[in-house]
């Protein structure tokens, strides 16, 4: 019983204070704004996974793949690229996140990404 | 070089540079005097050193991986591993009376049932059962690495050196198995899993160095390669320690055999120093600099 009580403290303790549906006003966005998320999404993909398929990239996909390049030989060694490829020319951030992610931890790996994506 | 690697290293050099004083000295007049006053004072000291700095090193290490990620187990046994080993150090100068502090002889003197003084618990500690949690945690890296495709094929200069490694293992089980029979201590039986862990290791150090050998010269790959070469150190130390027992080994060769035990104490240190150094990288702006790019 006391256990339960516990539980029960811990889950109102943990209530978010939220307005209620009926409070909550949704209003609709202005288009210019919608135009600038689409882009900025679809440079993030972009930038994200590089396209097996496509041959051309820009010269933001190129500066980020230059920069993760460097970061894996110096945190790795210039063969990891190769095990990382794999079918896919290029590196991208969807192919070494996860390796730096395991070696590096979370935290230190979001610092990296930031740090690739500067300026861009 | 890392900062903290290159500060390892030197006070490495400084200590040998000490140590071959030492060695003239006793080739000189053939006395163990100032050779045993360097291993009991100066020698305890870098140990104490070294350990404590590999073991604040691998919390670092720890402590920027989450609770759900696999590393933070890996770090955390090698934190673990570096912990027993200041440990086993500490309670072996304690059991010596090598500390200049205090009198702890009383200490020393054989409290019978598990272990036979302080000085076997010391070895305990810092010997099976630090190399219990290294090999816990070299295990779970090389799961990881596997994940990643970095786990290399094995040679056959590997595969002769793990047949040497378990034939070795297995010849020294079958010499201590009968002496079962006289009623050991724990300490002791405890002090046989040495070698079977010890090869344990050097197996998982070979797989880990292969997979090294695929990445190249990075700072995690460099990392993981001073565990192999501490590994191996600790290997030939052993191995010294069993041919000066079986008299292979002369008085000079004995007394240089005993510094190999810094150098694996600085290999080991220098690891979670690579990792470290590797986490501090991505906080700082130099690798963007114009001269980098």
């Amino acid at each position: 019983m006391r256990l339960l009580g516990r539980w029960e403290l811990m889950v109102w303790r943990r209530k978010l204070p939220s307005a209620s549906v009926r409070e909550m006003r949704i209003e609709a966005a202005p288009a210019s704004g919608l135009d600038d998320l689409q882009v900025r999404l679809n440079l993030w993909s972009n930038l994200w996974a590089q396209d097996s398929e496509s041959t051309s990239r820009s010269e933001a996909q190129q500066l980020v793949a230059e920069r993760l390049s460097r970061w894996l030989e110096r945190c790795f060694g210039q063969h990891v690229q190769n095990s990382l490829r794999g079918n896919q020319s290029h590196i991208s951030l969807a192919s070494s996140t996860p390796i730096f992610t395991a070696f590096l931890g979370r935290r230190a790996t979001r610092e990296l990404s930031r740090r690739v994506l500067q300026d861009i | 070089m890392p900062r903290q690697v290159r500060w390892i290293w030197i006070l490495l050099a400084f200590h040998l540079a000490l140590g071959l004083v030492a060695f003239g000295h006793f080739l000189a007049t053939g006395q163990y005097v100032v050779l045993g006053w360097y291993f009991w004072a100066l020698g305890s000291l870098f140990f104490l050193v070294m350990t404590s700095t590999e073991f604040c090193l691998a919390m670092i290490c720890r402590s920027w991986f989450d609770s759900d990620e696999p590393m933070r187990l890996a770090w955390g046994m090698i934190a673990c591993a570096a912990l027993a080993r200041l440990a086993g150090v500490v309670l072996r100068a304690v059991s010596d009376g090598h500390l200049p502090w205090g009198n702890w002889h009383q200490l020393s003197q054989p409290f019978g049932g598990l272990f036979a003084n302080l000085g076997q618990l010391g070895l305990v500690v810092g010997g099976p059962l630090s190399m219990a949690f290294l090999a816990i945690g070299l295990g779970r890296v090389l799961v990881i690495q596997r994940k990643f495709h970095l786990a290399g094929y094995l040679t056959r200069g590997d595969k002769a050196l793990l047949f040497l490694v378990l034939a070795f293992s297995i010849s020294q089980l079958a010499i201590n198995l009968p002496l079962l029979w006289n009623h050991p201590s724990l300490g002791t039986m405890l002090l046989w899993l040495s070698d079977p862990l010890l090869s344990l290791l050097l197996i998982e150090a070979i797989l880990v160095r292969r997979s090294v050998i695929r990445m190249g010269q990075g700072l995690v790959a460099k990392c993981w390669g001073m565990f192999v070469l501490a590994i191996v150190i600790t290997s030939a130390g052993d191995a010294a320690i069993w041919a000066s027992s079986h008299g292979l080994l002369s008085e000079q060769m004995t007394a240089i055999s005993w510094y190999i035990w810094f150098l694996a104490a600085a290999a080991f240190a220098s690891a979670p120093a690579y990792q470290f150094a590797a986490i501090s990288l991505t906080r700082e702006d130099s690798v963007h600099s114009p001269a980098m790019r």
